[in-house]
């Protein structure tokens, strides 16, 4: 299959491959700094999610780009998962506020030797 | 797509191929239906039938092992290759869930918990391990290791009536997530490059390991596949733990129940191992930059865990530090595996051994515990010989293994690796390793002097009370039993290697 013509993909105002990836490589290391940094649980977990979106957002530029469909599939899967990811995580962070009445991150320091 | 082509895909799907993986989905399903079924106090025998079962299936499995007509085989249009390894592989890990089945009975019966989920969950697992074990292809790669993870997160938070548990349950969702973000991202910046229809070598399926492989070897020195390189095996080298992706270690293996502790410490660094060895080829002409990352992360990883494990009165925490270690040696023979073919025969017999050991080890911890699983503490093994020998004998084996002593399976394990990390002339590594090791025996031996020799305890001072007595949990047959046949292994592979170290290492 060969990448299909389209005016986005060229002229003077046309978006690049590079834009798009950039904008994946700067949702990706806010996710990934905001993991590091924040201290609220559902903020963190909120940045995980972000961290796969920005995957998602180069997989989908790279299948338009390249013309292989394979990565407008995966992105299908990731969504899966990352919906059973949350339907469990957010499970635990409920049982666990249950039991602690907090969720920051500086709190949740029970184990240690 | 024409229907020819359609018609070719469809005939590749070999359902056949995957039996064991189905058979044991199909098992987990019926542990709840039977739960729906039986009379509450008939719920008992669950537990029987999924050990039962998966005995079933692993007789099964060594029945066909060479047999199987799908070896060295692509099946689901190449989203599995069937092999050798694969085979071993998929016996590794029915052995560890049967295993952790076994010490799911004891550890559930002293918690007022829901027993099926944890078996239906164990088996789920297991099966994205064997599927995992044999991938070819990065999305099956993503999913099942989002299938395994995702149901770690559950296992690890299974006592929910304990905080702690709960809090490793959330250290490890929050670190497991990130860890598979990355490696996400790696995969798509590798998917990129090699589907570029503009450069050189680019691929019509760069999702599979065959395509990505063709269009590294066309390109060596691609600046953005180095990234993705380097995202995937950080992806990875969380999964296995190793430096400087260990920080979730102690606290989650602390937290855990302790069957679950030993799953995460054997069955999934076995699966990352598994997924690292078959990534290997894939990254083969970047060699220079593999090796780069993974012997820094090999040696710094011997170094830390050693070192760390040394101060540790928790024994769960003991165990994950030292098990920081052991992935360590692993990696430095994923690092000589590069060269030398018979590096991933010796890993993998590492493997068996240190499942033999740690299952023995955790064995043996299982039936210590009390309520809370958490604390678990050197000092709960003070006169441990003089009132449980058996138990004893056993840990003593289970350690020593893990240490490397002669003339245990676990010594033999590290020499094998040893040899080929020097025939791939890593000396440096070999010389952190050797100093590790000498490091370990001391906090092995710390632990089994605890639990043999009585020490001297300072006076009680007025108003404190005796700590309180944990008493071991009776032995059943079927702990008894794997209790004994672990310790057996243990003894009898490290003076026979035979056949299984032989059908390893040919290759």
């Amino acid at each position: 299959m060969s990448p299909l013509p389209l005016a986005a993909l060229s002229g003077p105002f046309a978006v690049t491959l590079n834009a798009y990836l950039y904008l994946a490589a700067v949702l990706f290391a806010i996710g990934f700094f905001g993991v590091l940094l924040r201290k609220n649980t559902l903020v963190i977990y909120m940045c995980l999610e972000l961290m796969l979106v920005a995957s998602t957002v180069a997989l989908v530029a790279f299948s338009r780009y390249n013309g292989v469909l394979d990565g407008d599939v995966f992105v299908f899967f990731i969504l899966t998962v990352a919906a059973a990811e949350v339907a469990v995580g957010l499970a635990i962070i409920v049982a666990l506020f249950r039991r602690r009445q907090t969720v920051q991150v500086e709190e949740l320091n029970a184990l240690k030797n | 797509m024409t229907i020819d082509q359609l018609q070719a895909a469809a005939a590749n799907n070999l359902w056949a191929a995957i039996t064991p993986e189905i058979t044991l989905g199909v098992l987990a399903l019926l542990l709840l239906v039977l739960e729906m079924l039986l009379p509450k106090a008939r719920h008992v025998v669950i537990p029987t039938c999924a050990i039962a079962g998966q005995l079933g299936i692993l007789a099964a499995l060594a029945f066909n092992f060479t047999a199987t007509p799908y070896l060295d085989r692509d099946t689901f249009n190449g989203l599995l290759h069937h092999s050798r390894d694969g085979q071993y592989l998929r016996a590794f890990f029915l052995v560890s869930s049967i295993l952790v089945s076994i010490l799911g009975v004891v550890a559930l019966a002293k918690q007022k918990m829901p027993r099926v989920e944890f078996f239906h969950i164990v088996l789920v697992v297991t099966a994205a391990m064997m599927l995992l074990a044999q991938s070819a292809n990065f999305v099956l790669l993503f999913v099942a290791l989002e299938t395994i993870t995702v149901g770690f997160y559950i296992l690890v938070s299974y006592t929910r009536s304990n905080p702690l548990s709960l809090e490793a349950g959330l250290k490890y969702l929050v670190l497991g997530a990130l860890s598979s973000a990355i490696l996400l991202f790696g995969i798509v910046l590798l998917y990129g490059v090699a589907g570029n229809p503009n450069s050189l070598g680019s691929t019509a399926s760069p999702m599979s390991y065959a395509g990505v492989r063709q269009f590294l070897e066309a390109n060596p020195g691609n600046f953005l596949a180095s990234v993705g390189i380097v995202f995937v095996l950080a992806g990875i080298a969380f999964k296995i733990g190793a430096v400087p992706f260990q920080i979730w270690i102690p606290d989650v293996y602390q937290g855990a129940p302790t069957p679950v502790t030993a799953f995460l410490a054997v069955a999934s660094k076995a699966a990352g191992f598994a997924v690292l060895i078959s990534l290997l080829p894939v990254f083969h002409s970047y060699a220079g930059l593999v090796t780069v990352v993974l012997s820094i992360m090999a040696g710094a990883t011997i170094l830390f865990g050693n070192l760390a494990a040394l101060t540790q009165h928790n024994v769960k925490r003991l165990l994950g530090l030292s098990g920081i270690s052991h992935a360590g040696y692993l990696l430095m023979g994923v690092v000589a595996a590069q060269t030398v073919p018979q590096a991933v025969g010796a890993i993998y017999f590492y493997l068996f051994a240190y499942l033999l050991a740690s299952f023995a080890v955790f064995a043996v911890m299982t039936h210590v515990a009390g309520e809370n699983d958490a604390e678990q503490d050197l000092d709960h093994y003070t006169d441990f010989a003089k009132k449980h020998p058996y138990l004893a004998g056993v840990l003593a084996v289970g350690l020593g293994s893990l240490a490397g002593i002669p003339p245990l399976a676990g010594f033999m394990g590290k020499l094998m690796v040893f040899i080929a990390a020097f025939k791939a002339g890593l000396y440096p590594l070999l010389a952190i390793a050797i100093v590790g090791v000498v490091l370990s025996i001391y906090y092995y031996f710390g632990w089994i002097k605890a639990a043999f020799f009585s020490t001297w305890r300072p006076p009680l001072a007025s108003g404190e009370t005796e700590p309180a007595e944990i008493a071991a949990t009776p032995i059943g047959f079927s702990a008894g039993l794997a209790l004994g046949v672990l310790a057996a292994g243990s003894v009898v592979f490290g003076f026979f290697q035979g056949p299984i170290a032989a059908w390893l290492l040919a290759r």
